[in-house]
């Protein structure tokens, strides 16, 4: 899938799970920068990825995802 | 006091070997003592000798540690408050607990609080290294944890170094073996006393403690915390393991030798597919409110026979070595064998009582003749049963037992029931208020919403009609407290009548 795409279906998600669009996605976008991105909406938007481009991350992989560059590495890798 | 001279000789002792790990950082029992001796002599030259009790702001990093065992050696006790906590709250447990001094270790100034003086720890000027402790008398106190308390002001828990003397003289038959070779996990916010257990323990023995960063995600970074540096001891809460649950098959830790678990409801079932994960491990369940310090009962579990649980949930097992518990009634008179009552607890683990709060002693401690001793015993709010050999079986929250209709209802045996036909699908019953001043039993169930009526037809043929659910609401992912356990205030919240 291009990146562009991954970046698109990230941004519904995000959306959908935080209920807002008050973001912009970037590489160095981290947590912290976006309203309601805490622990539990965390999971939520892992549980979410992983339904809607139908790939599962390892235990490992959750570890690694420091920023949203990293997160879309780690999807891009599973396609 | 020996359980402060005991920690002095371990870190003079071990001085080559680490004694953190923090933000894959490591750290030795050396630069610990020069770190501690640093500190020290900022307490002594800028703290009141009149003034024991401590604020210290809690970070992950060395200088936070060492600031606790800066203040035991001067007999001094240490109140944590969690920067990420509300201020009002931070505000309450200052005021509360007459804190003029707090410790902090952040590099930037927090704007926590106006009349205190904050004493910076980091970058303090290397010093001789001194560790002899002053004399500190058996019932000074150690730590002042704060609890919520009901009526919304957190309640202050003061433990003495006495009690958390006999709190490790008790443990270490349960775990006799610990020593410098040991890597011991510390997954606890310090606000909660699972981590006094977490750190002390390995630094008591010499071993190194594992900590987390507050940045990363618990649950995943203990995985690598356990595979990547084969930690050997890890003591948790178990919404740690609910969580791992769907990658057991990618964990493998045979390094394990010991894993506590206390602080929730431990389920049998997943606890049988974790052990599988950890399979040299001895495991533990083990219970004890803060009042009674970290814990005073344990179970071992049986890898191999059956192990005792009520409702799914592990039985809590037995008072580990200086703690009474009985089950009373209403009366205060101890219940016959399979009766559930309140667990109470009397024995040295006991706090002396809340912070300055008279009304709470009254009503959460009381005297009582019990086998030709006048014992003072703690009311902990759980609701138990005592089984022939002698075990405790864990029911639930005392005030978790709803009474719907005039009948009593235990929340865990509706949960016990949803889980089984769910399979592998956590839920939480709660009691509501329906408006109307009637209590009903809600649900949450931790998935995307499903048809419940399959559910509802298998909940008839097992329970009585007053205890079927009658709200039902569905969350992705259940939200936790700072202590990593269930947060049911959030849960009921869902069901708020307006």
């Amino acid at each position: 899938m291009e990146r562009l795409n991954v970046i698109t279906k990230l941004e519904t998600i995000l959306a959908e799970v935080l209920e807002h669009k008050n973001f912009v996605i970037t590489d160095e976008l981290t947590a912290k920068d976006v309203d309601g991105w805490d622990s539990l909406s965390h999971m939520m938007i892992i549980t979410h990825i992983e339904k809607s481009f139908d790939i599962k991350f390892k235990l490992r992989d959750l570890n690694k995802l420091n920023n949203v560059g990293a997160l879309i590495s780690v999807i891009q890798s599973k396609l | 006091m020996f359980l402060i001279s005991d920690l002095q000789k371990s870190i003079k002792k071990n001085s080559i070997n680490n004694a953190f790990c923090i933000n894959e950082e490591f750290y030795t029992y050396s630069h610990l003592s020069q770190v501690v001796s640093n500190i020290r002599v900022i307490l002594k030259s800028e703290v009141n000798k009149t003034d024991y009790n401590i604020g210290l702001v809690t970070n992950d990093d060395l200088e936070t540690y060492a600031s606790i065992i800066a203040l035991w050696l001067e007999g001094k006790a240490y109140v944590p408050l969690n920067p990420e906590f509300p201020e009002s709250r931070n505000y309450s447990i200052v005021e509360q607990a007459n804190i003029n001094f707090i410790l902090d270790s952040s590099s930037t100034t927090v704007t926590l609080l106006k009349s205190q003086k904050i004493i910076k720890t980091r970058g303090l000027p290397n010093t001789g290294i001194d560790l002899v402790p002053v004399d500190i008398p058996k019932e000074s106190i150690a730590y002042i944890l704060f609890t919520s308390g009901t009526t919304g002001v957190p309640k202050g828990v003061p433990i003495t170094f006495e009690n958390l003397a006999s709190f490790f003289e008790a443990f270490s038959v349960l775990c006799p073996d610990v020593h410098y070779k040991d890597k011991c996990l510390q997954m606890f916010e310090l606000t909660f006393d699972m981590s006094v257990f977490s750190y002390l323990l390995p630094l008591l023995n010499g071993a190194c403690v594992y900590t987390i960063p507050k940045s990363k995600i618990k649950y995943s970074y203990i995985f690598e915390l356990m595979e990547d540096h084969k930690l050997t001891i890890a003591i948790m809460v178990p919404s740690i393991i609910n969580y791992l649950r769907p990658y057991f098959e990618e964990i493998h830790c045979p390094d394990l030798k010991f894993n506590l678990f206390a602080g929730e409801a431990l389920y049998l079932d997943v606890l049988q597919e974790w052990s599988q994960c950890i399979p040299n491990a001895t495991i533990i369940n083990a219970y004890g409110p803060t009042e009674t310090t970290i814990i005073c009962t344990s179970y071992n579990f049986n890898r191999n026979e059956e192990n005792k649980t009520h409702n799914g949930i592990m039985s809590i097992g037995k008072d580990m070595k200086d703690t009474i518990s009985i089950v009373v009634g209403d009366d205060d008179n101890e219940l016959e064998i399979g009766i559930t009552g309140e667990l109470c607890i009397a024995g040295k683990q006991v706090t002396p009582g809340y912070w300055e709060n008279h009304e709470k002693n009254a009503a959460s401690f009381f005297y009582k003749n019990y086998k030709g001793e006048n014992l003072r015993f703690y009311r902990t709010g759980d609701a138990c049963y005592k089984d022939e050999s002698g075990d405790f079986l864990y029911v639930g929250r005392v005030d978790f037992q709803a009474k719907i209709q005039g009948f009593r209802v235990e929340l865990s045996e509706i949960e016990f029931h949803v889980k089984a036909f769910l399979n592998k699908v956590n839920a939480v019953s709660l009691a509501v208020n329906n408006g109307l001043n009637n209590t009903e039993i809600a649900l949450v169930i931790e998935s995307k919403e499903i048809d419940t009526l399959p559910l509802l037809d298998y909940l008839k043929t097992k329970m009585p009609q007053y205890m079927m659910p009658t709200q039902i609401k569905f969350i992705e992912h259940f939200p936790l407290n700072t202590n990593g356990k269930i947060d049911r205030n959030e849960l009921i919240k869902l069901f708020k009548t307006h």
